[in-house]
């Protein structure tokens, strides 16, 4: 087989596989220094309350304890990732049930544990506001009283005639939806080791995706120049847009500075349920007018999303749901207004997905009715609506490549859908949806976006790379040393990935908006470049050639086409380091996306170098007696760009399917109305486990995508996003039911098809439930 | 997680715990209401199990205790007196992984990792009593362990190829 790669496009297990599957790898939670001490925090039981008094005098007697902070002991500086309005520790205010109040730090978590027993804090308790549409009623309770209103933020956006275009359709689809709040569940919870050195330097160890932009963030939390932090990622048990910035991080950093001493602070799970970052909730209304041919004419929608007590990325969360799936389709006329309100409740922020994949729910659900009732194939529909490669959308996104037609082809190919549903059976159905997404984001990353890596290879010949994002397990160090040592022509075994140290790494804005790949994997591959071109030098000094001419392939050097004489990778290394008087070789290189900050007004502007695009489609079976949905097949055609590991990105889209299917059939984050979380455990709060989740079968398409290192785009977020709806249009296609409010409730889907039932023996014509 | 060697606050009651660890017997000083996760990680250093919920639902703390596959972060150490454990550490032959170690990482049934020792563990326990198992009774015996990075499918495949690797490869 000829090959043009010597290792992309082939399966490749993780690099840090054996070391997990030995239990060798320490992970950020196992991490012990001498004389650590361990902390706990204080968390309100109150989902919003006055805190008249708060008395840590007995915790500080008790033996053991080293350190009791309150709002008292912090820096007491407002701030925040984007909106400052955080503070490290509660005020005067608890603002959510799980609200940080006070902390402690002892030789052990049982003291520690007995040590928040001893905090006295007298509250009174104060109406709380949970849903976003209630919180922004008039005389609502408010969440943050100086600002006059739970509004925290607002979105515009307009592109085209709406209005003209609405009342020109053919047919017009609006509802309303809800999706509702869950929880990321990575297996291992939230938290940060702290120490600081004698020079008062902080030290913070913590799985994170964005050590870079925390590290700025924390800076003004503390009051200090970014210089006195350093934030070290080891390895870590997941994440899924949860580990960005929190509290926790800085309340062990506190701690740790109070009592002079390492301090570990993790959240149990109950508190990383309580307060941990879970997705935004959101009401969705949508208006959606398409012609008699199934052409897109409009799209209206209204987004409300609740950011929680206080705001972490839920707007701009909000202002991705009102509008990435423009271009999707060939829109040309479409208005989005997205309100963020601020609730008592956990402070909700990035989940896989992030906006999209509730605006793709929406949209998704839209297109399936439309579908039904202009009698066009669902399949149909979205081919008819494609933009194809090489176009731009409305809101001026330059798409290159964009496999979408061929995902929509394969995907329904593989699932038999023509066959399914020619012969469709009672009670089973069959559903497809799509989505596209972003590999980066510009607009989140604001200063700059792009990726850049450092290869340093030393006289034994190993190549070591740095980059700035975050390996959460997605895979990220295995495709980094993919694309160096495919660059470099040496075997993968030569390469490792370093933990991002924000003392040792480039500034890499991090993991997240499926930007990791594209980003840090084109800053990789530049710095390798620059890595082969110094060691190319020498390689042709030694075998008197022009060093343009040479190649390295499986660790030997050679002139292009003349393997005959050659050199080995050692050799070469060894030689340049003699030569250099002991200095590596240090490659460094960057990426540059050709991406703009959107226009503030009209939002236009190319935010991402490349969009990927899915389309996906479920097989369900409903049960006639309890309502019960059963997923039985599932069938995920990617546009990946090129596939640069196969088995990880498999891994990466079955993995994402079984979350969107868990967000769909049983995950929900339940609240009282006093507004305190009721399930905050894996027993109430129900995961898919192994009998839940069909064998999801992944389809790459790889339409090679010239931004993309080697071609690839990422894959994180559109794996889960088109899941919820192709799940709920084959609930569609089984029983009529259209599921307007995630996640489905198998008592209300009995009842709408009884009443469906009802309806039939009436003779009551109509489609629609 | 406590820390044993750290000073205690407090007079505290303990007791002499004898476990065989891996086939290393071991003898500790415990408070009796430490769990074994506890005493694997913080007492004998083994960190390889893990604790994702401390209440005995997600599976990341099994270890095997007389072979049977066990959650230790609800099971007292006092409990497993004079018991064998087998932890993830104790699974590879002379530095060898065991099949099941080698097939998770092959077939790619890992992303993060976290749940990854004990359902191996878990695994192990199964084909240790049925060495042929089919995919319905994989998901069946592994259904109490959670994982949220792979969507399982993975998994199954690789207890399967691991169970094919170990009928041919050896006794």
């Amino acid at each position: 087989m000829n090959r043009e790669f010597s290792l992309i496009g082939r399966p490749t297990p993780y690099i840090d596989g054996l070391d997990k599957a030995m239990g060798r790898t320490r992970f950020v939670s196992d991490l012990v220094r001498p004389h650590m001490l361990h902390g706990a925090v204080l968390r309100s039981p109150h989902a919003h309350a006055r805190i008249l008094n708060i008395d840590p005098a007995k915790a500080r007697a008790l033996p053991g304890v080293r350190a009791v902070i309150t709002f008292a002991d912090t820096p007491g500086i407002k701030y925040g990732p984007r909106s400052e309005d955080w503070y490290i520790l509660a005020r005067d205010k608890a603002l959510f049930h799980g609200h940080e109040v006070a902390a402690v730090a002892a030789v052990d978590l049982d003291t520690a544990a007995r040590a928040l027993e001893l905090i006295e804090v007298e509250y009174e308790p104060l109406p709380a506001v949970i849903d976003p549409l209630e919180a922004l009623e008039e005389g609502a309770p408010l969440v943050h009283p100086e600002s006059g209103t739970n509004l925290a933020a607002e979105f515009k956006i307009e592109s085209g005639e709406v209005d003209r275009s609405l009342d020109e359709s053919h047919y017009v689809y609006q509802d309303r939806y809800y999706t509702n709040q869950v929880y990321q569940s990575y297996l291992e919870p939230m938290g940060a080791l702290a120490q600081w050195d004698g020079q008062g330097r902080l030290e913070l160890f913590a799985g994170t995706q964005i050590p870079n932009m925390m590290r700025m963030t924390y800076a003004k939390a503390l009051g200090l120049a970014p210089d006195r932090i350093r934030v070290i990622v080891p390895d870590y048990g997941g994440a899924f847009g949860a580990k960005m910035e929190h509290n926790t991080h800085l309340i062990a950093a506190l701690l740790a500075r109070e009592a002079d001493r390492p301090v570990r602070l993790f959240h149990s799970r109950e508190e990383d349920f309580l307060a941990g970052n879970p997705r935004v909730p959101m009401y969705y209304d949508i208006t959606l007018g398409l012609d008699k041919d199934g052409r897109l004419k409009a799209k209206d929608v209204t987004v409300t999303g609740a950011a929680g007590a206080r705001l972490v990325y839920a707007q701009i969360i909000v202002a991705t749901a009102c509008y990435r799936v423009d271009s999707l389709y060939n829109f040309k006329h479409v208005r989005a207004k997205g309100l963020t309100a601020y609730t008592n409740t956990a402070p909700t922020s990035c989940f896989r997905g992030f906006g999209n994949s509730q605006g793709t729910f929406v949209l998704e659900s839209a297109l399936d009715m439309a579908a039904r009732e202009l009698r066009i194939d669902p399949a149909e529909l979205r081919r008819i609506n494609d933009l194809g490669p090489n176009s731009t959308s409305i809101h001026d996104w330059k798409i290159n490549s964009n496999g979408l037609r061929e995902c929509i082809d394969r995907a329904t190919a593989a699932a038999g859908w023509e066959e399914k549903r020619r012969n469709k059976k009672p009670y089973k159905g069959i559903g497809l949806a799509c989505c596209n997404h972003v590999s980066g984001n510009r607009p989140f990353a604001r200063e700059f976006d792009g990726g850049a890596g450092i290869v340093r290879i030393g006289r034994d010949g190993r190549a070591k790379v740095f980059h700035g994002e975050s390996d959460m397990g997605q895979g990220q160090k295995t495709v980094f040393a993919l694309i160096a040592a495919e660059r470099l022509g040496v075997p993968l075994e030569m390469v490792e990935v370093a933990d991002v140290d924000t003392d040792m790494s480039p500034f890499g804005f991090g993991s997240f908006a499926t930007r990791g790949t594209l980003m840090g994997g084109n800053g990789v591959l530049r710095a390798a470049e620059n890595a082969f071109e110094q060691l190319a030098q020498v390689a042709a000094d030694m075998l008197e050639a022009n060093p343009l001419d040479l190649v390295c392939r499986e660790g030997r050097w050679f002139v292009e086409g003349s393997p005959d004489t050659s050199l080995g990778w050692l050799e070469v290394t060894e030689e340049i380091t003699l030569r250099r008087r002991g200095a590596p070789v240090v490659g460094t290189g960057f990426y540059e996306p050709p991406t703009v900050m959107p226009d503030p007004e009209t939002k236009k502007g190319n935010i991402s170098p490349a969009y990927p695009f899915a389309c996906q489609v479920a097989q369900v079976e409903v049960d006639p007696e309890t309502g019960q949905v059963k997923v039985v097949g599932f069938y995920a055609a990617h546009d990946v760009g090129r596939a640069l590991n196969p088995l990880a990105l498999e891994g990466q889209i079955q993995g994402g399917v079984a979350m969107g299917l868990g967000w769909t059939l049983t995950e929900n984050m339940a609240y009282d109305p006093e507004g305190r979380l009721i399930n905050n455990d894996f027993l109430d709060y129900v995961l898919p486990g192994f009998g839940d989740v069909p064998r999801i079968k992944p389809i790459l398409v790889e339409p090679i995508e010239k931004e993309g290192p080697y071609g690839a785009k990422g894959i994180g977020e559109p794996a889960l996003n088109p899941s919820m709806a192709a799940i709920t249009n084959a609930i569609y296609d089984a029983v009529g039911v259209r599921v307007r409010e995630l996640p489905v409730n198998p008592e209300k889907l009995l009842a709408e098809m009884e009443k469906l039932r009802k309806e039939k023996k009436g003779c009551v014509s109509g489609t629609q439930p | 997680m406590n820390n044993p060697a750290a000073s205690a606050p407090q007079e505290r009651h303990r007791v002499v715990l004898e476990i065989t660890v891996n086939g290393r017997p071991e003898r500790l000083e415990i408070e009796p209401r430490q769990t074994l996760l506890e005493v694997l990680r913080d007492g004998l250093g083994l960190m390889g199990a893990k604790e994702g919920c401390g209440s005995g639902k997600c599976g990341a703390c099994t270890v095997l205790l007389e072979g049977r596959p066990i959650n230790s972060c609800i099971l007292l150490a006092v409990q497993a007196q004079g018991a064998e454990v087998t932890t993830i550490e104790g699974l590879a032959k002379n530095g060898r992984p065991h099949p099941l170690q080698q097939a998770f990482v092959d077939k790619g049934a890992i992303q993060c990792g976290f749940c990854t020792p004990g359902m191996i563990l878990t695994a192990k326990a199964l084909l240790d009593k049925n060495p042929d198992p089919g995919p319905e009774e994989i998901e069946e015996h592994l259904s109490g362990n959670l994982c949220r990075c792979t969507g399982y499918s993975k998994i199954v495949e690789a207890v399967l190829s691991a169970a094919e690797e170990m009928k041919g490869g050896r006794s």
